[in-house]
């Protein structure tokens, strides 16, 4: 059945379902627990799972990460939560070096089926800054033995969680924090979204808008402006970076030759340019016209409210750039 | 300057053996084991120099007897290592093949990790043995993650955690031992302190002179091990998985050892260490103390010993030229065991 759901309350669904069907999919993290949630995705699942299923662990990424690490070689299926994204980067050498590589470097002969997940990007709630507030996709996408990914909208969230959870790779997934507490359609029942398939959101016959996380949501409100100024867009998403799913956005290009492509993270060495350059080496005879980006600007986030709005990319750069590729 | 660190007196062998008997089959045993990993080293190191083993090589020579104890007593059907990067002598304890070894080593195809892991990464999950690990103190919480995961599958192993005494600069160290009290996990953290962090000196890297020292406040139990004499790694061991097993809670130990290589093979050891320092932790070398006191109490004369040497050597020799001519991994195998 179809229920309107934020998105912190469909992966709670995702993180409930996985664990009542496997009892091996444990939770680790700050404030998990008791707690209940610094952003409500593991709401209640203390209660109902306890302390064994739902571990509140000391602020200690490197070393939670690494134990994740451990007991997902050992067959458990553990779901690492990070308060923020940024957190990760105290992570790091667990994350790239062991989670990531430990498959690789053992020949296949071990697997790490672990979820590294948070929130990343500026919100849910404005004001985060510098610390709080990055979008940090390029970092873990860069990382080959890693699967990437990041929902766009509820539905997407609570399928591909799951699918993450029982994904045999270990998995990094991102949650869009400026989405965290919008609300959208799910299936209460169940389902799974791939892992490895990006999505056409919006279908359109002029230009194709191409984002992931939470720009999707600026590419389809910049849709719906355009379609005003009589602009057809159809909007790709981009849900899974790591591998990337190339394959409607080329087919999109292929119908509309326009294609801007939206990214919260930093312009310079982005999700986004590895999105440019595959279009430019898969796409560039279906192109009338370069391909051009909306991004975060190149800046630490800043606190000010009209500074943080605009270091983001927003609705009118992404209207505007259409226009100028259209040539109106 | 503080004072370089000394070898850690203790008693002679013929003391440690009155205080902890074991029979002549076990020190036969334990003999060859060592005998086994000296001479694979060199063996190694020699095929480091010829260029057949590319990379890095840390050479576990002088370390020995810590592994006959701290490996040996473990039950390898349900207990897991975690090792460091210097593991070679570990894996052979753990009953892994030479050959699979030395086929790692050379980057062929059927080496333990097909040879995509290396020296410092070989796993072999049927000997219990997850890696080796590359970064210093990386293995630790992985270490601690394998305990979890036994306690919370509610089976009977615990889990060993191997490092060196650089590991204890780390933040995972600290982490990973609070958080293995607070989480009451049954993993052993054996912190093998060779004297040296690469070419730091433990006086110069560390704030107290007693690793134990510094394991403190983590709500464990700890000690101090001679890594020297096979009865007191023994003893230490027998004694602290037992412990462990029984109470379910971590415990941290510190062997003193030495290590005669550099930090790696092309580390000479020339500009951090003394002769006399060498000379002296040389006195108590692993197999003198073990193959002395078999001499003395007649379980071997020095004619045995020096053929089971040759045997060991013959045997390992065969091993290097099987694994030399074992075929390098296809190139399709590149983009295998990582998703695409």
């Amino acid at each position: 059945m179809i229920v309107k759901k934020s998105t912190h309350e469909a992966l709670n669904m995702a993180l409930r379902e996985e664990m009542t069907r496997d009892e091996r999919v444990v939770i680790l993290g700050e404030e998990v627990g008791q707690y209940n949630g610094v952003h409500y995705v593991t709401r209640g699942l203390y209660a109902e799972f306890g302390k064994d299923r739902v571990m509140d662990t000391p602020i200690s990424e490197e070393s939670f990460v690494g134990i994740g690490v451990g007991m997902a070689i050992m067959g458990q299926r553990p779901v690492v939560e990070m308060m923020r994204m940024d957190f990760a980067l105290r992570a790091m050498d667990q994350v790239y070096n062991h989670m990531a590589k430990i498959r690789y470097m053992s020949g296949g002969r071990l697997a790490v089926p672990m979820v590294l997940r948070g929130p990343e990007g500026p919100g849910p709630n404005p004001g985060l800054t510098a610390q709080h507030g990055q979008q940090l996709t390029a970092v873990f996408a860069h990382c080959p033995g890693l699967r990437v990914v990041s929902p766009s909208n509820q539905y997407d969230a609570k399928g591909m969680l799951k699918a993450a959870i029982r994904s045999d790779d270990p998995v990094v997934f991102l949650e869009p924090g400026p989405l965290n507490n919008k609300q959208g359609e799910v299936d209460d029942g169940e389902y799974l979204v791939p892992l490895d398939q990006a999505d056409t959101k919006r279908e359109g016959s002029d230009i194709t808008l191409i984002g992931y996380g939470a720009s999707v949501a600026l590419c389809l409100q910049a849709a719906h402006e355009l379609e005003r100024d009589g602009v057809s867009a159809e909007v790709v998403d981009m849900r899974c970076l790591r591998p990337l799913d190339m394959a409607p956005a080329l087919a999109s290009v292929h119908k509309t030759n326009h294609a801007v492509v939206v990214d919260y993270a930093w312009q310079s060495y982005g999700p986004g340019a590895e999105i440019v350059a595959r279009l430019m080496a898969e796409g560039f005879w279906d192109l009338e016209k370069p391909v051009t980006r909306v991004a975060g600007k190149e800046t630490p986030l800043p606190y000010a409210a009209n500074l943080e709005e605009l270091s983001k990319p927003s609705v009118e750069e992404i209207v505007a750039e259409a226009k100028r590729s259209l040539g109106n | 300057m503080s004072a370089r660190p000394q070898p850690k007196l203790s008693p002679s062998p013929a003391t440690a053996a009155a205080r902890f008997p074991l029979d002549a089959a076990t020190l036969r045993n334990y003999l060859r084991q060592i005998v086994m990993m000296r001479e694979f080293e060199r063996l190694g190191e020699r095929e480091f120099k010829s260029g057949l083993i590319r990379g890095y090589y840390h050479s576990y020579a002088g370390q020995e007897a810590v592994g006959v104890g701290f490996v040996n007593s473990l039950d390898l059907n349900r207990d897991y290592i975690v090792d460091h990067y210097r593991d070679h002598g570990h894996m052979l304890l753990s009953g892994m093949d030479p050959e699979r070894i030395y086929a790692e080593l050379f980057g062929r195809r059927n080496g333990v990790s097909k040879g995509k892991g290396g020296s410092m990464h070989m796993y072999s999950p049927e000997n219990h043995f997850l890696g080796g690990d590359g970064i210093v103190g990386g293995g630790i919480p992985v270490a601690t993650g394998v305990g979890l995961a036994l306690k919370q599958q509610k089976r009977d192993g615990i889990s060993l955690s191997i490092f060196g005494d650089g590991a204890l600069d780390t933040g995972t160290f600290h982490e990973s031992l609070n958080m293995a009290t607070l989480f009451q996990v049954p993993t052993v953290y054996l912190c093998i302190n060779n004297m040296y962090s690469m070419g730091t000196s433990l006086a110069r890297h560390s704030s107290m002179p007693r690793l134990v020292d510094r394991a403190q406040g983590y709500g464990m139990g700890t000690e101090q091990v001679d890594g020297q004499d096979v009865w007191a790694t023994t003893e230490a061991a027998e004694r602290i998985y037992a412990r462990v097993r029984k109470q379910k809670k971590p415990y941290f130990v510190e062997v003193l050892t030495y290590r005669y290589q550099g930090h790696g093979i092309h580390d000479k050891a020339l500009n951090y260490r003394t002769l006399e320092e060498e000379t002296a932790w040389h006195e108590r070398d692993p197999l003198k103390l073990l193959s002395s006191y078999m001499i003395e109490e007649k379980i071997m004369n020095r004619a045995e010993i020096e053929a089971l040497r040759q045997e060991v050597v013959a045997e390992l020799e065969a091993k290097v030229e099987a694994a030399k001519v074992e075929p390098e991994p296809d190139a399709s195998e590149l983009l295998e065991d990582v998703t695409l």
